[in-house]
């Protein structure tokens, strides 16, 4: 296959302690050259600044193809998650252990909801 | 009644007995039935404010975190015991102190696997246990190298004697992290046990039994959880602490045993090991081993309390209190997950 | 829309059928993006019920790993300091594939594993089984979310060229389809005009001539009807005294 040559990208997380613990279990933790770790533990004292700054860089980064954001962290910089509206890398908002999913929150949702007839979704 | 138990109230009586006060206050069956009726943490907040924890919660602002839960029940725990200590005298501060070891490897691993990863140092002192800080933790900083750590900071501290036993400078770098903490564990239970031998009285029965079955439980446990992992067998032997009653014998078996089977068979010939692992099962719903060798520990501990005039009462207090934070964190946690089905596999103390 | 929205073209034959072809193409191109935007559509749909249902999964994938992080917790104590400290090279990467669609290149991630595990001894002493579990359950979940990545980015993709392609459609729809019929019609009442114009020049002119024959025939019947066939005209056929134009020395 033509494309075993590209390099593997990886997926970064911006959570809270428990999740981003359990996804670098999971094995997606990576220190790149300059030790920028891929992941961002975000608590209670984390400003929202700092949660802006890391997603942008998490962006503009191009080893990183998914994002993986905790739903109520999403919340808190849904402008700029909104604004991001280009394909890749691909940002999913992910439930955390205290905040079950919650559908109607989701940005990609509600642009397919524009779309679609509610009964679409059940 | 030796001689020393004549004394032993001079100088650790009125500990004893405060130790024996806090011991009253750890949740009964009845509590944690309370606990797990909650609907949310709030509920279990309230219900917690009836037990001995009181209002520890109260100046916490909604909505109420399981980890918030987490650090308040540990700061409970280092309160007590920082009283306890600062009381006590010799020997009992040295035995105390020895407590606090494991909570001091556990800190040192986790330092330097963030100088190994260059990671700020400053940013993990608040992160390590306050039962295991020690004075040396602050100067930590000036260390950037694994060199700098080993030979500026760990020989200062009270661990440095497993250090230099065990593991060289080079090894900072190059040996698995979990390997080395569980070289400093062996290390630390073989010393904590001789100190204890020393110690002699009921002290000695107490905490020999504790320590032999920490020991052995490490063993089994190593072995179990080192199948299918990159570990050799000679160095998984290495691991094994020399203290508990599977010395030498079991260990020498155990060091070549292959699978589940074979750590099973060597039970077999402890007849208080085989019964957990006859109670021990894979299956779900079943309790694991490793929850068998909790509710071990937990009767063991209690039995502590039997006696009078021994240190053992302070390490089973701490023990049993560990357990209880556990499992109230565990209750917690079911709560805010809603995930009710298994919020009854805390282990109960009383 | 006032009839003047029209190409600007002199209108001729040339010019309509030129105007003709151009309506063919315009009508086939509608035709082709209307297909398009169909399978688009097909596509688009069946991914957003793929996405749903993912998304659903997922809350229920999240919820079993982060229950088994308690579990682990529960019998390790807290281990998440280590974790985070100890990160190094990652173990799980993603690929991406082309996938197309009418014509529409869609990225799609396929995850794969690489390395060692760092964690291999993670609670070696204790709760190593609980914590092997959660790794699975963890690497469950990355699965699953780079699936659903997968499905998000076509989404996206295709959201964005289904716009595109409806715009086009409707632009040929309703702006240069009609634009070019009204120019045909255009070119054809031109065209009429320009005929009917030439039927009345003829006429008038038949007439014309009409009324002249008759003039120079009652003039003729005036002056007495004796040279009915001669006209007074020469025939050149008759005439002997053509003189030769050339070499007359």
């Amino acid at each position: 296959m033509a494309h075993l040559g590209i390099k593997g990208k990886l997926l970064a997380v911006i959570g809270d302690e428990d999740t981003c613990t359990g996804f670098l279990l999971g094995g997606v933790g990576e220190l790149n050259k300059h030790r920028h770790p891929n992941f961002l533990v975000v608590s209670k004292n984390t400003p929202v600044s700092e949660i802006e700054d890391s997603f942008k860089a998490f962006l503009s980064r191009t080893d990183i193809a998914i994002i993986l954001i905790n739903q109520h962290i999403a919340e808190l910089i849904r402008h700029q998650l909104d604004a991001h509206v280009k394909p890749t890398p691909a940002v999913l908002e992910i439930p955390s252990k205290d905040h079950p999913y919650d559908a109607s929150k989701d940005s990609i949702l509600l642009r397919a909801k524009g779309m679609f007839s509610a009964d679409d979704f059940k | 009644m030796s001689l020393s138990d004549l004394y032993f109230n001079i100088n650790n009586g009125y500990l004893e007995g405060l130790c024996r006060g806090f011991k009253a206050g750890i949740l009964k069956q009845g509590d944690y039935l309370n606990l797990v009726q909650c609907e949310t943490l709030e509920d279990l907040k309230l219900h917690l404010q009836s037990t001995d924890y009181g209002s520890f919660l109260a100046n916490e602002a909604s909505p109420l975190g399981v980890s918030v839960i987490d650090d308040k029940l540990k700061e409970k725990l280092v309160d007590e015991f920082t009283h306890v200590r600062n009381q006590a005298v010799e020997p009992l501060s040295t035995f105390l102190d020895y407590i606090t070891y494991s909570y001091m490897i556990d800190n040192i691993i986790l330092l330097i696997t963030g100088t190994l990863h260059q990671r700020s140092i400053s940013e993990l002192i608040p992160k390590c246990h306050p039962l295991g800080s020690f004075e040396q933790m602050e100067a930590i900083h000036i260390a950037s190298t694994p060199a700098e750590l080993y030979n500026a900071v760990l020989v200062d501290t009270p661990l440095a004697p497993y250090f230099i036993d065990c593991i060289s400078e080079q090894d900072l770098d190059e040996m698995n992290i979990e390997i080395i903490r569980n070289t400093l564990y062996k290390a630390y239970l073989e010393d904590f046990y001789d100190f204890c031998k020393e110690l002699g009285g009921s002290t000695a029965d107490v905490m020999c039994d504790a320590l032999a079955l920490e020991a052995d439980r490490r063993a089994f446990i190593i072995t179990i959880n080192s199948f299918g992992t990159e570990l050799a067998k000679e160095d998984r032997a290495k691991l094994y602490p020399k203290c508990g009653k599977l010395y030498p014998d079991g260990l020498a078996s155990l060091a070549k045993a292959d699978d589940y089977d074979q750590v099973k068979a060597v039970a077999d010939y402890y007849a208080e090991y085989r019964q957990l692992f006859d109670g021990a099962g894979t299956n779900p719903g079943d309790k694991t081993l490793e929850d068998k060798f909790f509710e071990h520990e937990v009767n063991l501990m209690k039995n502590a309390f039997m006696q009078q005039f021994n240190f053992g009462v302070f390490y089973a207090y701490v023990k049993l209190k560990e357990q209880e934070c556990r499992n109230i964190i565990w209750i917690s946690e079911c709560i805010a997950q809603r995930h009710r089905a298994k919020i009854d596999s805390y282990i109960p103390i009383f | 829309m006032s009839g003047k929205d029209r190409i600007n073209i002199f209108p001729s034959r040339m010019a309509m059928t030129i105007m003709k072809a151009r309506l063919k193409g315009a009508q086939k191109g509608h035709s082709l993006l209307k297909k398009k935007a169909d399978a688009l559509t097909i596509r688009f749909r069946i991914i957003l019920k793929k996405i749903i249902e993912t998304k659903q999964l997922m809350g229920d994938v999240m919820k079993e790993a982060s229950f088994s992080l308690a579990e682990a917790k529960f019998a390790t104590g807290d281990f998440s300091h280590l974790v985070l400290q100890n990160v190094n090279k990652a173990q799980i990467k993603v690929r991406s594939k082309k996938d197309n669609v009418a014509g529409v290149t869609l990225p799609i991630f396929e995850s794969y594993t690489d390395g060692s595990d760092s964690y291999e001894l993670a609670g070696l002493s204790r709760g190593g089984q609980q914590i092997d579990k959660l790794k699975k359950n963890y690497a469950k979940a990355v699965e699953l979310l780079v699936d659903l990545a997968s499905l998000q980015t076509s989404f996206v993709t295709l959201d964005e060229v289904i716009k595109i392609t409806n715009r086009r459609v409707n632009a040929i729809e309703h702006v240069i389809i009609p634009k070019i019929e009204r120019t045909l019609s255009y070119i054809t009442t031109e065209l009429d005009e320009r005929e009917r114009e030439e039927f009345f020049r003829l006429k008038k002119i038949q007439n014309k001539k009409k009324k002249d024959k008759k003039v120079k025939e009652e003039m003729q019947k005036e002056l007495g009807i004796q040279e009915s066939g001669a006209d007074g005209q020469r025939n050149l056929l008759e005439d002997d005294h053509d003189e030769d134009l050339l070499f007359t020395s």
